[in-house]
């Protein structure tokens, strides 16, 4: 830990004082390693809080398998509860719903509720959706920053939510490049870096924290920190973590990254501003379609996106290319 | 049915071989046909079905002609045994397939177990009262799949109708 912390320390006085210091270069793997740490403690710390074991009552109110569990407020999780119940839950479950509100799978429960799962193939996946979606996203976040080699510094700008019949989720990420374009290889690897996250079967930890813990943690990328300011509410931000990549969002999230079944990365093209907007689908490991279907997705989903970072968000002022041009 | 030399000589039509001889098969054609027309849904040997099949079809092409023609009313009088079925015939399955073009019954095989090792099926007449037997497949409108192949299909819609206006301008 303390070689950790020799090879941090400078790497930050390396972003304050840059102008000044040539020769150590911030790279991804310390960043994330920096951050691993802030973010380890924090969740130590939050555990730490809790001193006395204060049991709930937690009501299954699914369509099968109704039971009432007793559980430990403000440790155990959703996902808890599906384990003792049985492996589909923990397997298939997207998302848990407390008292009919979205609520992730591995945030611990506050007080006695009702409890059900959302799965893929319910009759009412629109959360399940919207949350595999955004997490999908995530995914990709987590891919840009490791694929790149440490002579490249790649700072994630932002994802944008996107509804799902648009057939992409995108990342901006800032890579300090000008005029790459990436070949049919660079995706395909990327692609598979991703499928290489999905079958290690990482959770999406969530962890609620200070603005200012954040902005520590995020020292190192300025359009994080200019997100945090964005996504304070209630005075707390809320913190996803999958295998070693943190990022910042609203959530709620899936549960496992193993809930992912394809994975390409269709197109990345520069933006006006000088970053670059990664694209991007995917398909749930419940459903199947036809090799031919897949690809005429990819190409869909390959059409550059334009649009303005200020005007983030669920619209119909993004306009694709293809049909203005036409 | 086995390919066979006979096979080839009726083209394709050869009848099997039910009970002992020519009236046994006709009795037996007979009860399978009346058991049909007064249940709508019946369970049988796979051969005994098949063979029914065509003959509960044929009476309700003759039932279509109506309870006043004499040639339909001999032929429902000789399939049907019991007679208290002769009107619900004429008056509820005749009208019930006026639209259809043939093809009145549906067969289905059941598996085979180890209490039962023969061929069983079930024969039933189409619009029935009962439930289906096939399991009623689901669409899942809603999930990710099918929203982007929804997506997709509305992207090429949009592009036939930029076509479609593009064509005469030019």
């Amino acid at each position: 830990m303390s070689r950790l912390k020799s090879l941090i320390v400078p790497s930050v006085r390396c972003i304050v004082h840059r102008r000044y210091c040539s020769t150590e270069r911030v790279t991804n793997a310390l960043v994330t390693e920096y951050r691993n740490d802030i973010f380890e403690e924090e969740k130590r710390r939050q555990q730490g809080m809790v001193r006395r074991l204060e049991k709930i009552e937690v009501v299954h109110v699914g369509p099968n398998d109704p039971g009432t569990f007793i559980m430990n407020k403000n440790l155990s999780t959703p996902y808890h509860c599906a384990m003792h119940i049985s492996e589909t839950y923990t397997k298939y479950s997207v998302l848990a719903m407390v008292n009919g509100e979205p609520w992730d799978m591995w945030r611990p429960l506050t007080e006695d509720c009702e409890l059900s799962f959302v799965r893929f193939r319910d009759k009412h996946p629109e959360e399940a959706n919207k949350s595999y979606w955004r997490s999908c996203a995530l995914i990709l976040g987590a891919v840009m920053e490791t694929a790149f080699k440490d002579t490249i510094y790649v700072q994630l700008a932002r994802a944008l939510e996107l509804p799902i019949i648009k057939g992409m989720f995108v990342y901006d990420v800032d890579l300090g490049l000008k005029d790459w374009t990436p070949t049919n290889e660079n995706l395909r690897s990327l692609s598979l870096s991703a499928i290489t996250m999905k079958s290690k079967d990482l959770p999406f930890e969530r962890l609620e924290v200070d603005p200012s813990l954040a902005l520590r943690l995020f020292q190192h990328n300025e359009y994080k920190q200019r997100e945090v300011e964005e996504r304070v509410r209630g005075g707390r931000v809320t913190l996803y973590r999958m295998g070693k990549f943190i990022d910042i969002h609203d959530g709620p999230m899936m549960s496992k990254s193993s809930l992912v079944s394809m994975f390409t990365v269709a197109g990345i093209h520069e933006l006006p501003g000088g970053l670059y907007r990664v694209q991007a689908i995917s398909l749930p490991h419940d459903f199947y379609l036809h090799s031919s279907v897949w690809n005429k997705l990819v190409k869909r989903a390959s059409v550059p996106l334009v649009g303005d970072l200020s005007t983030a968000g669920v619209d119909e002022s993004w306009r694709e290319t293809k049909s203005s041009a036409a | 049915m086995r390919l066979s030399l006979m096979l080839l000589i009726t083209h394709g039509k050869r009848q099997r071989k039910l009970g002992g001889g020519k009236p046994q098969r006709l009795n037996i054609l007979r009860r399978v046909v009346t058991g049909l027309v007064r249940h709508e849904r019946i369970e049988s040997t796979y051969a005994q079905c098949d063979e029914a099949k065509f003959y509960a079809e044929r009476l309700i092409d003759y039932a279509k002609l109506g309870n006043t023609n004499a040639g339909a009313m001999r032929i429902a009088d000789y399939w049907i045994t019991e007679k208290d079925l002769i009107p619900k015939l004429f008056e509820t399955l005749a009208p019930r397939f006026a639209e259809h073009d043939g093809r009145y019954c549906r067969l289905y095989r059941l598996p085979v177990t180890t209490q039962n090792t023969r061929d069983m099926a079930v024969l039933e007449y189409k619009g029935n009262p009962y439930p289906s037997l096939r399991p009623i497949p689901k669409n899942h409108p809603n999930s990710i799949a099918n929203i982007l192949v929804e997506g997709l299909r509305q992207d090429y819609e949009k592009k036939m109708e930029i076509d479609m206006k593009d064509q005469p301008a030019a």
